[in-house]
């Protein structure tokens, strides 16, 4: 085994890890629905689509040492102000919304970070009462659902993929959701990722005064962290909006359920650890246990508390791990 | 000719045989509702579990039942599609936003029920308590208390939900009637009993008076509230909810009306949606349940609220735990719970 395969493995060993559980989980579902196929496959992409923004933007967020309570709030701005930007206006005009969308919540999420590093209030503070302000904001500009959304757009993520030269029995399996959420993420973390805003963030979510000394604008960095969730939750929003036809008010179970799927995809709520493709791959299994469940019929009010279980056996686990790693 | 009347019962019964046997397919049916923990809500499910077992015709209930939005119920709906179910009787979320889903179901076969609010995909049936009509007479009776004049609050329910907005639309019909009726103050509690006290607690130490209360069922906290709170009864309306009706019957000096708004409608959902499996279409794609005004201020009105009065029930719970010629349980059975083969 080489050098970079064993760092390879070292530094996704857990990402890898949640691939094999997953797989497992896939191999479970197929056991217990026989009939479970590339449909099923896409409804879990559709599903998994709200909540992998939503953990991206919170997984960024908690690797530059902090967190994000308004994200849920930021998706429900973005995807209201996509429904009623689309209302009635013409199909091509929609790339315009999508563009506006997106700005807006990088705008959102710089104005979170300016607020966090001028007050110098602790992050979760300033983010709980962001929670608020943009759920109200929200609310002013749509106080029932309602609004409309682009068909091309809402017909981004129906159905697969068709690849010339590739067979349908094959693409059947790639639906159109997964890949929006890989180009989406992939186009704007991977240059991040490789650029020194990158590196300054695992920076000051290590160590903030250490990145400091080490000539990081702290202050700067925290801030663009903040505007790439809410560029994420923008995204959240935006998904919200394709799947369901319309803008909705009230925020969704995103907030909970993105923290859940961080530290549950191995990033460290201290911060400067971890990646994406860990977070999302959590997102995933999150979703299929919740449709597992349902094909069991298990009763509504244990299914709750299975997740529960779940998550807090899962963080436990990896609490171990991270602990071993640490004596050794 | 004695053969012939033996000969006709037995072609009787022989059809009756068959007609039973083709009548009892089971079926398996999923459920999905997006508000956990809300009584309304928790009645709703006991009535489809209670209905789904009383029927016998159903071989098992997939309950999908947990707090989420539109985007969840989507999840779960394709959930129930890919288990293979033969009927859905979901609580919309919105009336829009689930539609691709429902789409997609009826596609596939099965079919689809939305119950308490409606959805706009044509392809589904509903049935529905007429939320507009249930805020309106509810409202009109309040402003007819204070003499078409006074100062009102408004307590609604959650923002942003249908059915809220569908009362709203209600409510303000009933006061465009009432020119001299002021809302002093409007407040959502998200159909939340310990929000809703909060709320009215707050508004009570302001020390700015108030002549009513209308409420969109979170209404016997409030009542707890002013008694408490010792200010002046003043008149409020609220759901047909185990604890307020208990209270128009019992406490002193409180004028209030119930308005009818019954969660047992899932059953009636379930009674629907094993009709169409047997094929039999109703005339219409909607059936709206008619809400009633019970009023503790009449004799009529006293002797339908000692009727309707169960302090069996959750205090939360609506007392019309069933929907004449919809449900066939018993009460022992909805406060039972229990689904079919459980």
């Amino acid at each position: 085994m080489n050098a970079s395969f064993t760092r390879f493995l070292r530094s996704n060993g857990w990402s890898i890890g949640l691939f094999g559980l997953l797989g497992v989980l896939l191999v479970f579902t197929k056991l217990i629905q026989p009939s479970y196929g590339s449909s099923g496959v896409g409804a879990l992409a559709n599903a998994a689509l709200p909540f992998a923004f939503a953990t991206a933007a919170q997984a960024i967020v908690v690797i530059a040492g902090g967190i994000d309570l308004s994200i849920a709030s930021m998706m429900a701005v973005s995807s209201v102000t996509a429904a009623v930007l689309m209302d009635g206006a013409s199909e091509q005009s929609a790339i315009f919304v999508v563009i506006f969308v997106l700005l807006l919540g990088l705008t959102m999420g710089a104005i979170n970070g300016t607020l966090i590093v001028l007050t110098r209030v602790p992050d979760i503070v300033v983010t709980l009462a962001m929670l608020f302000v943009w759920e109200g904001v929200a609310l002013l500009i749509l106080k029932a659902p309602g609004g409309a959304a682009a068909e091309w757009l809402k017909g981004l993520i129906v159905g697969t993929v068709g690849i010339p030269g590739i067979p349908t029995t094959i693409t059947d399996w790639i639906p159109k959701a997964l890949v929006l959420l890989a180009v989406a993420i992939g186009i704007v973390w991977i240059p991040v990722r490789r650029s020194r805003l990158g590196f300054s963030i695992y920076a000051i979510g290590s160590d903030a005064l250490a990145a400091f000394r080490s000539g990081v604008a702290v202050g700067r960095t925290r801030v663009a962290a903040y505007a790439l969730a809410g560029l994420f939750a923008a995204m959240g929003g935006l998904v919200l909006t394709m799947s369901t036809g319309i803008g909705a008010p009230i925020p969704g179970p995103y907030l909970l359920a993105s923290v859940a799927a961080v530290v549950l995809g191995g990033v460290a709520l201290g911060g400067g650890k971890g990646g994406l493709l860990g977070p999302i791959l959590a997102v995933f299994i999150l979703r299929l246990v919740r449709t597992d469940l349902t094909f069991l019929s298990v009763d509504p009010n244990i299914t709750t508390v299975i997740e529960g279980i779940i998550m807090v056996g899962v963080v436990i686990l990896g609490g171990l791990v991270a602990l071993r790693a640490r004596r050794t | 000719m004695k053969l012939f009347p033996y000969a006709a019962a037995a072609a009787l019964v022989w059809a009756g045989m068959g007609g039973t046997a083709a009548a009892q397919d089971m079926y398996t049916i999923g459920v999905s509702n997006t508000v956990q923990g809300n009584g309304w809500r928790e009645e709703m499910v006991c009535a489809i579990r209670a209905q789904a077992r009383a029927s016998g015709r159903v071989e098992s209930l997939n309950i999908a039942h947990r707090n989420t939005d539109a985007a969840g119920q989507l999840e779960d709906i394709r959930n129930l599609i890919e288990a293979g179910v033969d009927a859905i009787v979901l609580n919309p979320a919105n009336s829009e936003g689930i539609n691709p889903a429902i789409k997609e179901a009826t596609d596939a076969g099965i079919v689809v029920v939305a119950v308490d609010q409606a959805v706009t995909e044509p392809s589904a049936y509903i049935v529905s308590n007429n939320q507009e009509e249930y805020a309106y007479i509810g409202a009109k009776w309040l402003f007819e208390q204070l003499g078409g004049d006074g100062d009102v609050i408004y307590m609604r329910g959650a923002a942003g939900a249908s059915a809220d907005d569908d009362r709203n639309t209600g409510f303000q019909r009933a006061l465009a009637e009432f020119p001299d009726i002021n809302v002093a103050h409007e407040v959502f509690t998200g159909w939340q009993q310990d929000q809703g006290k909060q709320q009215i607690l707050d508004y009570i130490a302001t020390g700015i008076p108030f002549d009513g209360i209308w409420t969109s069922g979170i209404d016997n906290v409030i009542v707890d509230a002013l008694v408490e709170s010792d200010v002046p009864l003043v008149p409020v309306v609220g759901a047909d909810n185990a604890g307020f009706v208990g209270q128009l019957n019992s406490v002193d000096g409180l004028v209030g009306a119930a308005v009818t708004n019954p969660g047992s409608i899932g059953g009636a959902g379930i009674t629907l949606a094993i009709d169409l499996l047997d094929g039999n279409m109703p005339d219409d794609r909607t059936v709206l349940v008619q809400p009633v005004l019970w009023e503790n201020g009449t004799e009529a009105g006293r002797a339908q609220l000692a009727a309707a009065a169960d302090p069996s029930l959750d205090p939360e719970w609506p007392v019309s735990i069933s929907v004449p010629n919809w449900t066939t349980y018993s009460k022992e059975d909805i406060i039972a719970c229990k689904g079919p083969g459980e």
